[in-house]
């Protein structure tokens, strides 16, 4: 054999792979739309379940682990760029809404909750999975929001109350670890200190994020190219250093993304769209959030309690803007869509599920059984509920 | 032919429409919540009204009728105060200002109704592309011979009203080097222009017979022109103007308008002549490019002059006839500004090498809106 021939069979290196999920992603995507009508996120998501484990096998656990960090950093631009568009001057502006942002967010919570306690799971469990509930996927709404070129004030709220569901799924998780530390017999000092790390962690970690960069963005000057490519540096060193640091990856980037709009007094930053680039990581973000999907988690028993998870889940969303939606300056009619669009649940409950098991091993199984199977039904409905209430408020743009 | 009845109106009454850009603050660019604001606003009791215009990025404040500027200026400040505290709880800013300095027309969304569901059909991108925002005046007139009078003298200061509106020095992302780049958006239409040379009603209304009979035009409506008389209100229009910063600075041009009527309808220094519309495209143009420091052919006198200095001018010889109607102190301020060469076009191109970005420009344009009378 001559030396300069490859080995075979060829060792495939990680850019090939990434590569490839892209254009398959991308070609599936693509199918589901033009023959399905569907959103292109569902084509991901099928197109990452196929190549899975659990079908063909092409992505094994091993590559989806070594890809890990190519989740974190999709989802860290993501939600960065989620926060960066939250703006505290309307909540201020709009006491109303304040209001239903943090309704939407502990209406839902206890509603789960309450439904999980009354079918006798265990109180614990039942706060984790209520917690990871409250959350709104963020990719998948600015993803849908990104592909419909959709504008309005249902789309707006759709992003805002994303954002805060987002933080309060991640502060009361969070909150929850000294419990479940507790419950597991670990020492009260890993009990106290786990969550305060995480929490400020992940809060002074987006701080510091955030003061470098305006200080960057001010030397760089108002280049759109330039701010550009700090912006991403930035969200991509920041993503690195928290994955590191072990912190929270989800509250780190938008803790930066926020911060980011709200304290740049001297307005150093340029409004920057991530454009065609963010598409890049969506692909690839959902392929993998669809090779991850658990369809072994399923059984009929499971079934009946994912099914009033995610009712329960809907009812207590909705509940919350149909009571505040109208004095916060919602449309008649607006509050229904606007629950609709807020079905997705975010794909980083994997994520969550999976850093509980590593943990605990046979509390995240009990865990997974209930949230995964939703999240696998979410995966597939939440992207068509967005797409069907934007349309339907009117506020996607003709051609998107 | 009911339309074309000239409704008499108090000689010097005043009215005026200001169309407003909507802004979304998280990049600056264009909002399209108009119907969601509308709504809201039709809730309240204001004065005058709130009305759609063509794109969902805009909205138009019409005054009542006054014959006081300092009583339209107050109303247009109440308006003004209720537009904006309405979009703040929808999270939308606004602005005056005659173009957006960087919006994508392509991405303008039409208002649904029929009016401009027609007009999209009929001019096709030249409707998006209208994205502009102008002030227009609305000056009484007594009867239709006034109107067609009134409209051939307020020609003369065309360059005038653009010289001191000009506020849209930018478009789609460029420094035009026009200090009013708006007017031409309005110029590609094609019954874009002037009044023809009639010098009576009579003869105003077998023009338009004509023109409908050829089936060209509908109604008064799809005239695009820069002054053109409005039978319905019984009033001339002026639409040259840009949408200035302030709603203060509008009743500063209003006053003026008012001023100059009252000025030709009392002395009629001069008759209608056709000369006017020979040097007028040049005038207009020179208005456009340069602002007070463009050039302007007076046809009367033969002669070219800067802008600036006959508008300093023509502001002395209407000054008495200012005092008479109470907006002697208005007009002054309209001078004082004129002799420094002040404008919003240049106050933007300021913000702008301030700031270093349009966007900056657009953020500083709609706190100067917003913030009011504070001023």
């Amino acid at each position: 054999m001559q030396e300069f021939l490859p080995q075979l069979p060829p060792v495939i290196s990680h850019a090939a792979l990434f590569g490839a999920l892209v254009v398959l992603g991308l070609l599936a995507g693509e199918a589901a739309r033009r023959y399905l009508s569907l959103p292109r996120i569902t084509g991901y998501v099928v197109a990452g379940a196929i190549l899975g484990p659990q079908a063909l096998g092409l992505l094994d656990d091993n590559m989806l682990f070594d890809l890990r960090l190519l989740i974190d950093l999709s989802v860290g631009l993501i939600v960065f760029e989620l926060g960066f568009r939250l703006d505290f001057k309307w909540l201020r502006a709009n006491r109303w809404l304040l209001v239903t942002a943090i309704a939407e967010s502990l209406f839902c919570f206890w509603a789960i909750f309450a439904a999980l306690v009354f079918f006798e799971f265990r109180p614990m469990l039942a706060a984790m999975a209520a917690a990871i509930g409250t959350a709104t996927s963020p990719a998948v709404v600015m993803l849908v929001v990104h592909e419909l070129r959709a504008q309005g004030q249902i789309t707006e709220r759709l992003l805002l109350f994303t954002a805060v569901n987002t933080v309060f799924a991640y502060v009361l998780l969070t909150l929850l670890l000294p419990f479940l530390h507790l419950e597991h017999e670990a020492g009260w000092e890993q009990a106290l200190f786990h969550p305060l790390y995480l929490l400020w962690g992940s809060i002074v970690a987006g701080y510091l994020a955030c003061m470098l960069m305006l200080r960057l963005a001010a030397w760089l000057g108002k280049s759109e190219e330039r701010q550009f490519i700090l912006l991403v540096g930035m969200v991509v060193v920041t993503v690195g250093a928290a994955h590191a640091l072990k912190l929270s990856v989800s509250l780190t980037l938008i803790t930066f993304g926020m911060l980011a709009r709200n304290l740049d007094k001297g307005y150093a930053v340029l409004p920057v769209h991530f454009g065609h680039g963010s598409q890049l990581f969506f692909v690839i973000l959902f392929v993998l959030v669809g090779a991850s999907l658990e369809f072994s988690a399923f059984s009929a028993a499971a079934a009946a309690m994912v099914a009033v998870y995610i009712v329960v889940r809907f009812l207590g969303k909705s509940a919350a803007l149909l009571a505040f939606g109208a004095p916060s300056g919602i449309r008649s009619g607006g509050a229904g869509l606007l629950s609709i669009a807020l079905v997705p649940l975010s794909g980083s409950a994997v994520v969550m599920v999976r850093d509980t098991t590593t943990l605990y091993p046979e509390f995240g199984r009990e865990l997974a059984a209930v949230v995964l199977s939703a999240v696998v039904i979410l995966e597939l409905i939440g992207p068509i509920a967005t797409q069907f209430a934007l349309r339907r408020a009117g506020e996607a743009h003709p051609d998107g | 032919m009911d339309e074309m009845n000239f409704t008499a109106s108090a000689a010097l009454s005043l009215g005026v429409e200001l169309e407003l850009q909507l802004v979304r603050p998280h990049d600056f660019d264009l909002a399209r919540d108009a119907s969601d604001l509308l709504a809201r606003l039709d809730k309240r009791k204001l004065p005058g009204a709130v009305k759609p215009e063509i794109t969902e990025s805009m909205i138009e404040l019409n005054s009542s009728v006054h014959t006081d500027c300092a009583k339209l200026l107050e109303e247009l400040e109440t308006l003004r105060g209720a537009v904006v505290q309405d979009a703040g709880v929808l999270n939308i800013r606004v602005s005056g200002g005659g173009s957006h300095p960087f919006h994508d027309w392509a991405d303008r969304r039409i208002f649904p109704n029929e009016r401009f569901r027609f007009v999209v059909e009929r001019y096709g991108y030249l409707a998006k592309q209208f994205t502009v925002f102008g002030q227009h005046i609305h000056v009484g007139c007594p009867s239709g011979d006034e109107a067609v009078f009134l409209t051939h003298m307020l020609t003369r200061y065309v360059p005038h009203f653009i010289a001191l509106s000009a506020a849209s020095p930018y478009y789609q992302g460029e420094d035009t080097s026009f200090q009013s780049s708006r007017l031409t958006a309005v110029a590609a239409f094609p019954l874009a222009g002037h009044i023809p040379f009639v010098t009576d009603w009579a003869a105003f209304i077998e023009f338009f017979t004509r023109m409908k009979d050829f089936g060209i035009v509908a109604s008064m409506k799809d005239f695009y022109w820069d002054i053109r008389p409005k039978p319905e209100y019984g009033t001339v229009e002026i639409r040259v103007c840009d949408t200035p910063l302030t709603v203060r600075r509008a009743a500063l041009l209003a006053a003026y308008a008012q001023s100059l009527a009252a000025y030709h309808f009392a002395e009629r220094p001069l008759q209608p002549s056709r000369d006017i519309y020979l040097v007028n495209s040049y005038n207009r143009f020179e208005a456009c490019r340069y602002g007070f420091g463009g050039d302007m052919v007076d046809p009367h006198e033969s002669r070219k002059k800067k802008i600036g200095d006959d508008v300093l001018d023509s502001l002395q010889r209407v000054a008495p006839y200012a005092a008479r109607l109470g907006c002697g102190e208005l007009l002054e301020e309209l001078a004082a500004g004129v002799r420094v060469a002040e404008s919003d076009a240049n106050w933007l191109r300021g913000r702008q090498s301030a700031y270093g970005s349009l966007a900056d420009v657009v953020r500083e344009a709609c706190s100067r809106w917003e913030k009011g009378k504070r001023e």
